[in-house]
């Protein structure tokens, strides 16, 4: 039981945020924001920049060394984690997180030697084609299909709220190969190369002001070395990739910074000694100490080898709704000015909070939301019948 | 960074459990609280010989050398069980109280036989009207060789089964103003009452009428009484924060072990929803709750400065906590509206641990008070500069 980093865990978290610090300069932040993408680094920025970060050795710190990995404790993931939320990098998402930990843990020898060496050095953005139109929280409704012929699979389908698949070299897919019920069953994952013929991306621009997109596969030819895991077990893959996935998304830098910025807010403002405020600030740093918490409790368990399930995601639902909480108070701090936005006279923090507050809005039920992540919590966590 | 109890203090905390959990029956549970004693001697006792009274105390003053956070886990274990006993007055008042901060005369007499469980001390802090302390207003009044003391003290624990009552009272000798004074208890002018409270602790009100005490009664070096008080309410709100977490686990088995078994609508309760995402957050509330005071007691027991997450800790848990049982009441309807089913002890027992060492409100002041003046602690272990961004 230790709750302060060790010397070696400081340096390194020194080192990334100065690694941040530098790389992130104003400068950059005027030039590589995207003027039409609300809140999104330019696509080529963040390609770049993961490039930087592979080079830098800050991808892949807890995989094996044979596949380009550092063979760190997973507390330095979180470390790093927790400085990219902090700092508002490019390039911390499912390309750096939860892909490759999946492909880690259902992968073939083969297919790890073919992409984590690349993934660690930052060269693969992905897209997870987990979501259809008919199929949201129920995702075992999916109906893209996979039909095998030959040494391929051909895909035929439609996938929707595909997170960056505009600039994704390759898709992690889930697709339905064998029949329809049960529907847990009759699923399989597939790494899916971008490029192939019969793939068409559509946009859609969001509340938040950037754009969404959808992905349509038209007999698109997958060969059987890209099918991960077994065929027709592929919701078991689903399970274990969604556990990594929550346990990244746990990260407790956004909420760092949420509360530094309203502490830099009230101080410049005078109000740091303002009862209420006072009082404000207390819960939300309080609750952001928990996430904090959270967020490392779970690294710990990894460090020591175990599985968190349902913890992981008790810990995103700690760390968003603490990230909701902040958002509206935000919004509150900033009085009559709150909805003021970006270039507008009286903007403050260039109407950031106004934006997250559309933007985080997809915490509330994207990814495992506050509902469905509930549901987790009851049955996997505390055993209540479905 | 490691989060994860090692398997020592797991195991302990299980031990703690298991046996804090088959020594009373809540009947009896239900029967000692209002009494003047308050607790089990035998119970006692057997925590005694299996080391507990004696586990934060050195090994050659008869302890078992663990730690403030070992000792965490057993009241947290006492709260799950709601198991009464002088273990918070006479360890994690007097006792650590007098080991940390005691002149050696009083360490020396003392400690040996609390670890050991056959003395229980108390201590005398809190005053009625002013529980907050933001003053004190019992004196100790300077006499030839010794003092005498008047004033009135609350929510003194065990007051009917202590030895003797260490308490806090001005003094103008004191370089700090303040004295905390060795007061056997069966001294002419100490007199008692009971409180009628909610909770199982045996709170007592206890009146000093012109009690004359020795000079040798002092039980700090001059100066010294601030340093140790500071460190008794840190302690005092870090413990009381993880009782209210073993309540807390305590009121979510129940519920949900009810919430599995109860069928309504043909169906068991757990399977609705509703009920589901009620137990869901009580869970969720609880980890926090337990990973902040867990925070808060590794920080005190290695002697770091703790302030800020001893009041994050006690203002969450005491929030959060009393919220919990309410939500278990909920789902447990009119069946433990009884009292003959046991959710009514954590009902009641959250409200007293919320209430005492520092409510909500009270935590959040201070962790107020440190945003206004003192902003590095307030953020914690962060190291980078305000602001964060360009704007
Ligand atoms: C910004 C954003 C990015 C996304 N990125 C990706 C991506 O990259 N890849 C991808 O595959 N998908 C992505 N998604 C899709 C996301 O995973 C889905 O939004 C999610 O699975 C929920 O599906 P739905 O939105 O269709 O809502 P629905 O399933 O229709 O649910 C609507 C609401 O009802 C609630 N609800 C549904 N079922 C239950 C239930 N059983 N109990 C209680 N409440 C329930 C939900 O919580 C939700 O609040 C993204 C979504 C957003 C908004």
């Amino acid at each position: 039981m230790d709750f302060d980093l060790t010397a070696d865990e400081h340096a390194f978290r020194d080192e990334v945020c100065a690694f941040l610090t530098a790389e992130l300069t104003e400068a950059v932040w005027r030039t590589e924001r995207d003027p039409d993408e609300q809140g999104q680094w330019r696509r080529e920025f963040t390609k770049a920049f993961r490039r930087k970060l592979g080079a830098a050795g800050y991808i892949g710190m807890g995989w094996p060394a044979a596949y380009g990995g550092g063979g760190k404790s997973r507390v330095y993931q979180t470390i790093f984690a927790e400085e990219m939320e902090y700092h508002r990098a490019p390039g911390l998402d499912r390309s750096i997180t939860y892909v490759p930990n999946a492909l880690l843990a259902f992968g073939t020898d083969a297919q790890k030697a073919e992409f984590l060496p690349r993934i660690a050095r930052g060269e693969l953005s992905w897209f997870v084609g987990y979501s259809e139109p008919e199929a949201g929280s129920d995702l075992a409704n999916l109906k893209a299909r996979a039909v095998p012929d030959g040494s391929d699979f051909v895909v035929t389908g439609q996938k929707a709220f595909s997170s960056e698949a505009h600039m994704a070299e390759y898709c992690w897919l889930a697709a339905r190969t064998g029949p329809v019920s049960p529907k847990h069953r009759g699923i399989s994952m597939f790494i899916v190369d971008m490029q192939s013929p019969g793939i068409r991306i559509d946009r859609y621009p969001t509340l938040a002001g950037w754009t969404h997109h959808a992905v349509y596969f038209d007999a698109v030819r997958v060969p059987d070395a890209h099918l991960v895991g077994e065929i027709d077990r592929g919701w078991s893959v689903i399970m274990g990739a969604i556990d990594f996935e929550r346990a990244a998304l746990a990260a407790p830098g956004l909420v760092a910074f949420q509360l530094d910025r309203l502490l830099a807010h009230a101080r410049e403002q005078g109000r740091l000694d303002d009862p209420v405020l006072g009082d404000q600030l207390a819960r939300l740093a309080t609750e952001a100490e928990g996430a904090r918490l959270m967020s490392y409790w779970i690294a710990s368990l990894h460090a020591h080898g175990e599985m968190p399930q349902f913890e992981t995601s008790m810990a995103v639902l700690c760390k968003r709704e603490t990230a909701r909480l902040f958002d509206a108070a935000g919004l509150e701090m900033l009085g009559a000015f709150a909805p003021l936005r970006a270039g507008s006279p009286g903007a403050c923090f260039d109407g950031d909070i106004e934006a997250e507050y559309r933007d985080h809005l997809y915490f509330q039920f994207a990814a495992g939301g506050f509902d469905i992540t509930r549901n987790v919590i009851a049955h996997r966590g505390l055993g209540l019948p479905r | 960074m490691d989060i994860t109890l090692t398997k020592e203090a797991d195991s302990l905390r299980s031990t703690a459990l298991a046996f804090a959990q088959h020594a009373l029956t809540h009947d009896r549970i239900r029967a000692l609280e209002g009494s003047d004693g308050g607790f089990e001697p035998d119970v006692w006792r057997d925590m005694a010989t299996m080391g507990w009274s004696g586990c934060v105390f050195p090994l050659e003053m008869g302890g078992a050398g663990l730690g403030l956070f070992e000792l965490a886990l057993i009241v947290e274990a006492c709260g799950q069980a709601a198991l009464p006993s002088p273990m918070f007055a006479s360890v994690v008042e007097a006792g650590m109280l007098l080991l940390e901060s005691g002149v050696e005369r009083h360490r020396a007499a003392w400690v040996p036989r609390i670890a050991a469980g056959d003395a229980i001390l108390t201590t005398a802090v809190f005053e009625p009207g002013n529980a907050e302390l933001e003053t004190v207003a019992t004196t100790a009044t300077p006499l030839p060789g010794g003092y005498r003391i008047d004033g009135t003290k609350t929510f003194v624990r065990d007051a009917a089964t202590a030895r003797a009552i260490v308490t806090l009272a001005r003094c103008p000798d004191s370089p700090d103003g303040l004295a905390l004074l060795l007061v056997p208890s069966g001294l002419r002018g100490v007199r008692r009452q009971r409180l009628s409270s909610s909770g199982g602790e045996a709170l007592w009100e206890v009146a000093f009428d012109g009690v004359s005490v020795p000079a040798t009664a002092l039980v700090t070096e001059p100066g010294q009484a601030l340093a140790a008080l500071d460190r008794l309410l840190a302690r005092g709100a870090c413990l009381k924060a993880a009782e209210l977490v073993g309540i807390g686990q305590a009121a979510l088995d129940l519920t949900v072990a009810y919430a599995k078994t109860r069928v309504q609508f043909e169906r068991p309760l757990g399977s609705f929803q509703a009920v589901q995402h009620h137990c869901a957050t009580m869970y969720r509330d609880l980890r926090v709750c337990r990973l902040l005071m867990w925070e808060a007691a590794a920080r005190l027991a290695a002697g770091q400065p703790a302030q800020r997450e001893v009041a994050m800790a006690k203002a969450k848990t005491s929030d959060a906590i009393p919220a919990l049982t309410r939500t278990a009441h909920q789902i447990h309807g009119a069946i433990a509206y009884y009292r003959d089913y046991p959710l009514e002890l954590y009902y009641t027992r959250a409200v007293a641990a919320a209430a005492a060492y520092g409510n909500a409100t009270y935590h959040r002041r201070a962790l107020a008070h440190l945003l206004a003046h003192d902003l590095d602690t307030f953020r914690g272990d962060i190291h980078h500069g305000l602001p964060v961004r360009p704007r």
